[in-house]
C-alpha cells in the first residue's frame, strides 16, 4: 500500500500542475511583488558595453488592475516628464511639448532595453494567462500567453521561487517564441508593510548584445489614490502627489 | 568654422570618461521634494545657409542689402523654468533669452514665455491664472484646433513658444465603463493693447471651452473659442492606439468670418471675410526594427490658392522693379505686411512624412531621422535629414540639413535660401 502511495506521489510530482493552479500562482506572485495600489521610487540604469551609464529616477503610482503613472525626477533633461497607462492606453507628457501625446507599449521613452510596457507594467495576471506549469525542484516554471495582441510580449516564461512565490527570472518572447529580453530578479529586500520582494531587476536582450538595463526599487508602499490622478489633465501635476 | 570649433570644444567639456563599475545604490535623499525648483537648458545653434538670390523672398528681405550666397549665423538660447509650490498653490515661470548673430549684426530678445498661478483645491478641480500655453490638438506637425496658441514650426514642433494671458479652470471626473474620463475646461481671454493684442479687438473679453473624454479607448476633444472682435472657432480632435505599434489621430476646425488678406489684380490689398474648414489626419507606425513612420495630411482652409500665391509673387516682382528704378519701397513694404504668406504653411494642401530610426547599429541614444513636407498644390517640398545624439546625460547634440526643392513660383522654390545646415548643442540643467 505504501509502495502504491509512493508511486502515486511520484507521479504527481512529475505531472505538470494545471493551468488553473498556474494562474493562482501568477496572481499570488503579483500580490507579493506589490499591493494593488501603491507608490514607489525606482531608478533605471542603462549600461552600455563600455560601462557608460545613464540613470533615470521615477516616482510611480498604481491603482487597481489597469491604472499606472510615473513621473521622471532625474536626469535634468527628463525631469517633469510623466507617463500614464490606462489599460492599453498610454500617454507621455513632456513639459516642453506641453500636452500629453499617445505612445504605444512597444516604444521606449528611456532608450536602451526597457520599453514603455516594462516601465508602466500592469499585473502579470492582468495581461497573461498560464498555459502550462512545470514543477521543478525549487521553482515553478509558468508558460504564459498574452490575453490580447495589444501587449508588448506574446509569451512570458516565468521561473517562480516556490518558497517566497516571487519571480527569479522572466523570459519575454515573440509570438514565434523568439527571445526579446530576459529579466533577472535579485536582492530580495523587506520594504516594510509586509512587502518583501526583489529590489533589483537586471534586464538583458539578445537584440542589444552587451547592453544591460537595471531597475532598482528604493521604496514601495501601499497608498490609496483617487481615479482622477490617472487622467491626462492631471499628468502635468503629478509632482503634487509626492510628499 | 571658428564657431564650430568653439562649440565642439564646449561640448567636449561635458563628456566624461566611461565608468565600468557596477553601482546599484539608490538613496531616497537623492530625490527629496523641494518647494522651489528650477531647471531649463542652454543652447548654441550655428547655422550655415546657401541663399537663393533669384528667389522672391530674397528680393523681399534683402532688396536693399545684397548678401553673399553663403551666410553664417549663430544663435544662443537660455530657457529657464522656475516653480514654487505651497499647499494647493503653485507658481510657475518660464523665461526665454535669445542672442543672435547674423549679417554682422547682433540681436537679442528676452521674454516671459509663461508665468501663472495654479490653484488645486481638489483632485477634481483646478484653476490657472496668468500667461500660459494652451496646446490643443493631436497633430504632430500642425494643429488646426490650437485656437489659443502661436503657430508652431512643423520642423521643430516641440520648440517652446510664448503663451497667452488667460484664466482657465478644469473639472476632471473619472468613471468606470466605456467612458473612462471626462474633463471640462473653461477659458477667459482678456484682450487689451498690451495683453493678447493679436487675439481680437482691444478691451474685450473672449471666451472658450473644451470637453475632453476618453471614450471607447479613444481620446476625443470638442472645443470652441469666440468673443467680440474675433471669428468664432469650433473644433474636434481624436487619437487612438489601434495596436501596440500603431496610433491614428485627426483634427477638424471650422472658423466663421475670418479675415484673409490677398493681393487683388491691381496689386492692392484686399481683405476678404469668409468661413473656412481646416483638418488633419495622421498615423504613427512603429515597425519591429524600431523605425517610426509619422504621416500627416493637412488641409489648411485659411491657406492661399496657387493663384493667390502667384499674385503675391507678382507684387514682390513689381515692388522690387519699382525699388530698382526709383528707390521707392512702398510696394515692398506692402508685400512685407502680408504676414500670411510668410507663415510656416501658407498654402492649402500639405503632406508631412517623418521616418525616425531609434538607436540603429546598437548605438543607444542615437536617433537619425528624415523629415519631408510637401506642398501638394505646387509639388515643391523640403527634405530634412537629422542626427540626434545624447552622448552623455543632459547633453543633446542635433545636426540637421534642410534642402528646399521647387521650381520658380512654388512655395519652397521661392524661399530665401535653398539649403541650411545647423548644429544644435543643448545642455539641460
Amino acid at each position: 500500500m505504501d509502495r502504491i502511495f509512493g508511486i502515486c506521489l511520484a507521479l504527481l510530482m512529475v505531472v505538470p500542475l494545471s493551468a488553473q493552479d498556474g494562474n493562482d500562482i501568477l496572481k499570488k506572485l503579483d500580490r507579493n511583488l506589490s499591493p494593488e495600489s501603491f507608490e514607489s521610487y525606482r531608478k533605471l540604469i542603462n549600461i552600455e558595453p563600455n560601462g557608460r551609464r545613464k540613470e533615470f529616477v521615477l516616482f510611480t503610482v498604481k491603482k487597481g488592475a489597469d491604472k499606472v503613472a510615473a513621473l521622471f525626477l532625474a536626469p535634468d533633461s527628463e525631469k517633469g516628464r510623466s507617463t500614464l497607462r490606462l489599460d492599453e492606453n498610454m500617454w507621455l507628457y513632456i513639459p516642453n511639448v506641453g500636452r500629453p501625446i499617445r505612445v504605444t507599449s512597444m516604444q521606449s521613452v528611456v532608450g536602451g532595453v526597457f520599453n514603455n510596457a516594462d516601465i508602466l507594467r500592469l499585473d502579470y495576471a492582468e495581461e497573461y494567462f498560464v498555459e502550462k506549469t512545470e514543477d521543478l525542484e525549487t521553482e515553478w516554471l509558468l508558460h504564459t500567453k498574452a490575453k490580447t495582441n495589444s501587449v508588448a510580449y506574446d509569451h512570458l516564461r516565468i521561473w517562480v521561487d516556490k518558497d517566497r512565490i516571487l519571480p527569479k527570472k522572466i523570459e519575454c518572447m515573440t509570438e514565434a517564441f523568439m527571445l526579446i529580453k530576459t529579466i533577472h530578479f535579485k536582492e530580495v529586500k523587506d520594504f516594510g508593510g509586509g512587502i518583501v520582494r526583489p529590489s533589483v531587476m537586471e534586464t538583458d536582450s539578445p537584440l542589444h548584445e552587451g547592453y544591460k538595463s537595471v531597475m532598482i526599487f528604493a521604496s514601495i508602499a501601499g497608498r490609496e489614490l483617487k481615479d482622477e490622478v490617472f487622467t491626462l489633465t492631471f499628468m502635468p501635476n503629478m509632482e503634487t502627489l509626492r510628499k | 568654422m571658428k564657431y564650430l570649433t568653439c562649440f565642439l570644444l564646449i561640448g567636449s567639456l561635458f563628456i566624461r570618461p566611461a565608468n565600468a563599475q557596477e553601482d546599484y545604490s539608490f538613496d531616497l535623499s537623492e530625490i527629496e521634494k523641494k518647494a522651489f525648483q528650477f531647471g531649463g537648458y542652454l543652447e548654441a545653434r550655428p547655422v550655415f545657409s546657401l541663399l537663393d538670390r533669384e528667389s522672391r523672398f530674397y528680393s523681399l528681405i534683402y532688396y536693399d542689402s545684397e548678401q553673399k550666397k553663403k551666410a553664417m549665423e549663430c544663435n544662443f538660447k537660455a530657457l529657464l523654468d522656475l516653480s514654487y509650490e505651497r499647499g494647493i498653490a503653485k507658481a510657475q515661470i518660464r523665461l526665454n533669452a535669445d542672442l543672435n548673430h547674423s549679417h554682422s549684426d547682433w540681436s537679442q530678445d528676452f521674454d516671459l514665455y509663461e508665468g501663472y498661478l495654479s490653484l488645486k483645491p481638489s483632485l477634481h478641480f483646478h484653476i490657472d491664472i496668468g500667461k500660459k500655453r494652451l496646446k490643443w490638438g493631436k497633430g504632430y506637425a500642425w494643429n488646426p484646433v490650437a485656437f489659443i496658441d502661436n503657430p508652431k514650426n512643423p520642423f521643430d514642433p516641440d520648440l517652446a513658444l510664448e503663451g497667452f494671458t488667460v484664466i482657465s479652470a478644469d473639472y476632471i471626473k473619472s468613471f468606470s465603463g466605456k467612458l473612462r474620463t471626462l474633463t471640462l475646461t473653461g477659458i477667459l481671454i482678456p484682450v487689451f493693447k498690451d495683453v493678447n493684442s493679436q487675439l481680437g479687438r482691444h478691451n474685450t473679453l473672449n471666451y472658450g471651452g473644451k470637453v475632453y473624454s476618453l471614450l471607447f479607448d479613444t481620446d476625443i476633444d470638442l472645443m470652441f473659442l469666440t468673443g467680440p472682435g474675433i471669428s468664432s472657432r469650433y473644433g474636434i480632435d481624436f487619437s487612438r492606439n489601434i495596436t501596440s505599434n500603431i496610433e491614428i489621430h485627426g483634427e477638424g476646425a471650422y472658423r466663421t468670418e475670418y479675415s484673409k488678406r490677398v493681393v487683388d489684380d491691381e496689386s492692392a490689398l484686399d481683405q476678404k471675410k469668409r468661413d473656412g474648414c481646416s483638418y488633419l489626419l495622421g498615423i504613427r507606425y512603429l515597425t519591429k526594427s524600431n523605425t517610426t513612420f509619422f504621416l500627416e495630411y493637412y488641409r489648411n482652409g485659411r491657406g492661399y490658392t496657387q493663384k493667390e500665391m502667384e499674385d503675391y509673387y507678382s507684387l514682390i516682382d513689381s515692388g522690387y522693379d519699382m525699388y530698382l528704378m526709383s528707390g521707392i519701397e512702398d510696394e515692398l513694404d506692402l508685400a512685407s505686411s502680408f504676414t500670411g504668406f510668410r507663415t510656416f504653411s501658407p498654402a492649402i494642401n500639405y503632406l508631412f512624412l517623418r521616418i525616425l530610426q531609434k538607436e540603429p547599429f546598437n548605438i543607444v541614444y542615437f536617433n537619425p531621422s528624415l523629415t519631408s513636407i510637401c506642398n501638394l498644390g505646387d509639388g515643391s517640398f523640403s527634405l530634412v535629414p537629422e542626427l540626434l545624439y545624447t552622448p552623455v546625460t543632459d547633453l543633446e547634440l542635433r545636426a540637421r540639413a534642410m534642402f528646399l526643392v521647387g521650381n520658380r513660383g512654388t512655395e519652397f522654390g521661392e524661399k530665401q535660401n535653398n539649403f541650411r545646415l545647423e548644429l544644435r548643442i543643448r545642455y539641460y540643467f
